[in-house]
């Protein structure tokens, strides 16, 4: 278990930046780019050659750091900076390898989020990015949890980032990954079609093991692979066992039902494990799909414990003030998290 | 704490396509950097690099790979990923436990497929068998799948640092409880992406590289991968064990993102971390697989936090001399070198060497030699400054 003391979020919804915004911000050509924030943190020379990845990174991290000082930063980004990464390839296909410029590839390498923050702040402690595609940011998680068992006292970055290409768009849907027909992401969870909506976003959170003035708690991490149900079924029954006590129950079960009918056998599965009356909120019509959503769905949790502002946007009754969240969340099937966090 | 110790390795590079055949290409000398053969790219003629001379259909034919979308990166994975499931004599039943981690470091995942990717992301294909391929991700997914391993699961990308890191978040699973046996490592194959950006850097050389040499000219880019399985010591005492993985750390030279700092602040911190965490003193430290690549900066940083840390700096080399710059595998190839140093009580050395570095003063070591091996050091440094040292005992 440890702590949770700042966070910080850019998505699509400009009400997770802006409390007077209350409504749904729509999806563009069934995607949900990110809202534009405030980069002033990052000097406008370094500015200009970042990719949004980037950006969304260090704008969402220097937000964290900022407030508190941390002894290093532990990223989840399954893809980083693709859109340079394919403009640089396209330009040595293009310019049949002839000479190119470097900056497309340095700043397009997945560790330069991490890497950058660490410049930015002359941080010289643990630096690691984790990009196990769908578990990247869980495994940032698992990190983290031993790092402040081996260094009680320190604190850390942590944080999910993922941006929207022109070119993973296309090859995830050659993948099958999105819908082909238009749809809104307003009814997003309720087609009963094959494929979800690309999203993007970043959050970031301080975390250490100060309980006091804590925001939140993350009481538990697990992961699997598999498609079997049977096992995913056992892993989630044995968390819940394990990690919520008798007289405590999940006030809430936070979805990560994207609207692919392929996956929502895993999401039914997850809440029929759950006393019966437990709600279930959404959040991927908010955020669109993206493999280190559930950054985002931990930055949603954590304003869920401290106020209702979200709860009409992910479909809540808008009395409730959970206490006790569960997330759960599958990439394409095979990748599975859960993520157990409470008020501290 | 419990000890970490490692009961399997499985290794392919440019000098070998297995541990005993790289110990033997190591004792001899042989540099396996050549003008190219199988990969296609406008630098073959002008740059050398550690290929691997075993196509991909050879490759395939070994390993029983019938079926569409499987990359270079990914066969090279798996031709290591078995050797050290074998050697550590893992049933299927172990691959599958929920307590078996699997960790992967890379750094170019499917993207040695160039054309390929670049048709299937410009909307020039229809039917390509590889768009669930080219993540970094999707190397570890690939093997998951082949072997069904549901425990906890990771790639990680720390340019070339990543297999080191690998490892070490292995080592920590264990340590913590978190998983009863990690099978660690990386992979890299070689990649139009990573020839064209280390080349727009001038970072190639276009002779064999020289690592710690005052004329070095650069790296040179090879393949391959490598893979260990680590268990804690209480858990496998009827088994083969290499040696113990005592120390190892992560630092950031936060400096530049690719280059390192004149003082060598994370190579520093890396080394002295890894140090602590070992619970040694420099002094104990018998040899330094050094990262050495052979390029103008890391060859003099590297030699300067050597000598910021060792009073007498022990003897040294740079595999890389053998095999290229492997990226994301380079971490756990040196691994596997630091690991046959220790097993066979013996040292290799570093290849085309002839002067030291005015400021330096330091020369790698330059014949095989059998010698008292008790820790080995072993250095992996990448760019956005990701500093990584492990260190390896004897048993």
């Amino acid at each position: 278990m440890f702590y949770i003391h700042q966070s910080s979020c850019i998505s699509a919804q400009k009400a997770f930046s802006d409390p007077s915004e209350t409504s749904l911000t729509a999806s563009v050509n069934n995607k949900l780019y990110a809202c534009d924030a405030n980069y002033d943190m990052i000097p406008p020379n370094t500015l200009r050659r970042l990719g949004k990845a980037v950006k969304m990174g260090i704008a969402t991290g220097m937000q964290v750091i900022n407030q508190q000082a941390v002894d290093g930063i532990v990223i989840g980004t399954a893809n980083g900076g693709l859109e340079d990464c394919i403009k640089f390839l396209n330009q040595i296909i293009e310019f049949e390898e002839g000479r190119l410029t470097p900056t497309n590839f340095v700043q397009s390498t997945t560790n330069a989020i991490a890497g950058q923050l660490g410049i930015m702040t002359v941080n010289k402690g643990y630096n690691i990015t984790h990009v196990h595609r769908g578990l990247a940011f869980e495994n940032a998680l698992i990190d983290t949890e031993m790092l402040l068992q081996e260094n009680p006292d320190r604190s850390y970055l942590i944080g999910g980032v993922d941006e929207i290409s022109e070119y993973n768009y296309t090859i995830d849907t050659l993948a099958g990954c999105y819908k082909k027909e238009d749809v809104s992401n307003k009814n997003l969870l309720r087609a009963a079609s094959a494929g979800s909506m690309a999203g993007e976003g970043a959050a970031m959170f301080l975390v250490n093991n100060s309980k006091q003035d804590a925001q939140a708690s993350i009481r538990a991490i697990k992961t699997l692979h598999s498609t079997e149900f049977d096992s995913i079924e056992k892993t989630i029954q044995d968390f819940i066992q394990e990690h919520v006590s008798g007289e405590e129950k999940i006030d809430l079960i936070l979805s990560g039902k994207n609207g692919d009918a392929r996956l929502d056998a895993y999401y039914e599965k997850c809440v029929s494990l759950l006393p019966a009356n437990t709600p279930v909120g959404y959040y991927k019509q908010l955020t669109g799909e993206f493999s280190t959503a559930t950054a985002i769905a931990l930055w949603i949790a954590v304003t869920l414990l401290s106020t209702n502002r979200l709860n009409a946007l992910l479909e809540i009754p808008a009395t409730l003030q959970p206490k006790n969240i569960l997330l759960y969340n599958t990439c394409r099937g095979n990748q599975h998290s859960l993520i157990l966090i409470s008020k501290p | 704490m419990s000890r970490i110790v490692v009961t399997g390795i499985g290794i392919i590079s440019a000098i070998g396509d297995n541990a005993d055949s790289n110990r033997t290409a190591l004792q001899n000398g042989i540099c396996g950097i050549s003008s190219i053969d199988l990969f296609e790219t406008k630098y073959a003629k002008e740059l050398p690099f550690g290929e691997i001379k075993i196509s991909n259909a050879v490759l395939k034919g070994h390993l029983r790979v019938s079926f569409p979308g499987v990359t270079r990166t990914s066969l090279l994975a798996q031709h290591a990923f078995e050797q050290a499931i074998a050697d550590s004599n893992l049933s299927s039943e172990d691959l599958s436990d929920e307590s078996t981690a699997f960790i992967t470091g890379n750094t170019v995942g499917g993207m040695c497929l160039t054309d390929e990717l670049y048709n299937d992301a410009n909307k020039r294909s229809t039917d390509s068998p590889y768009v669930n391929s080219y993540d970094l991700g999707s190397v570890t997914v690939y093997l998951q799948e082949l072997y069904k391993i549901r425990g906890i699961s990771n790639t990680i990308n720390t340019a070339c640092s990543s297999s080191a890191n690998a490892i070490m978040y292995g080592a920590r699973l264990l340590k913590y409880g978190k998983a009863k046996r990690a099978i660690v490592g990386g992979v890299d194959s070689l990649a139009k992406f990573t020839i064209n950006g280390f080349n727009a850097l001038h970072i190639l050389s276009s002779q064999q590289c020289k690592p710690f040499d005052q004329n070095r000219s650069g790296l040179n880019l090879g393949e391959g991968a490598a893979f260990l399985i680590l268990e804690r010591e209480e858990d496998c005492i009827q088994k083969k064990k290499y040696a113990i993985l005592s120390g190892y750390s992560n630092a950031n030279d936060a400096y530049h993102a690719s280059s390192l700092s004149d003082t060598g602040e994370g190579p520093y911190a890396a080394m002295t971390e890894a140090l602590k965490n070992a619970q040694l003193q420099p002094a104990d430290i018998s040899f330094i697989n050094a990262h050495g690549t052979g390029t103008e900066n890391n060859d003099l940083v590297e030699g300067v936090a050597m000598k910021r840390i060792f009073e007498k700096v022990p003897p040294f080399a740079s595999s890389k001399s053998n095999t290229g710059h492997t990226l994301g595998a380079a971490g756990a190839i040196e691994a596997v070198y630091s690991i046959l140093s220790i097993q066979h009580q013996e040292l290799y050395p570093s290849l085309h060497f002839n002067q030291s570095i005015d400021t330096l003063a330091l020369e790698p070591l330059q014949t095989f030699q059998k010698s008292t091996v008790r820790h080995v050091m072993s250095n992996s440094f990448g760019f956005a400054g990701n500093c990584s040292s492990l260190i390896f005992s004897e048993i």
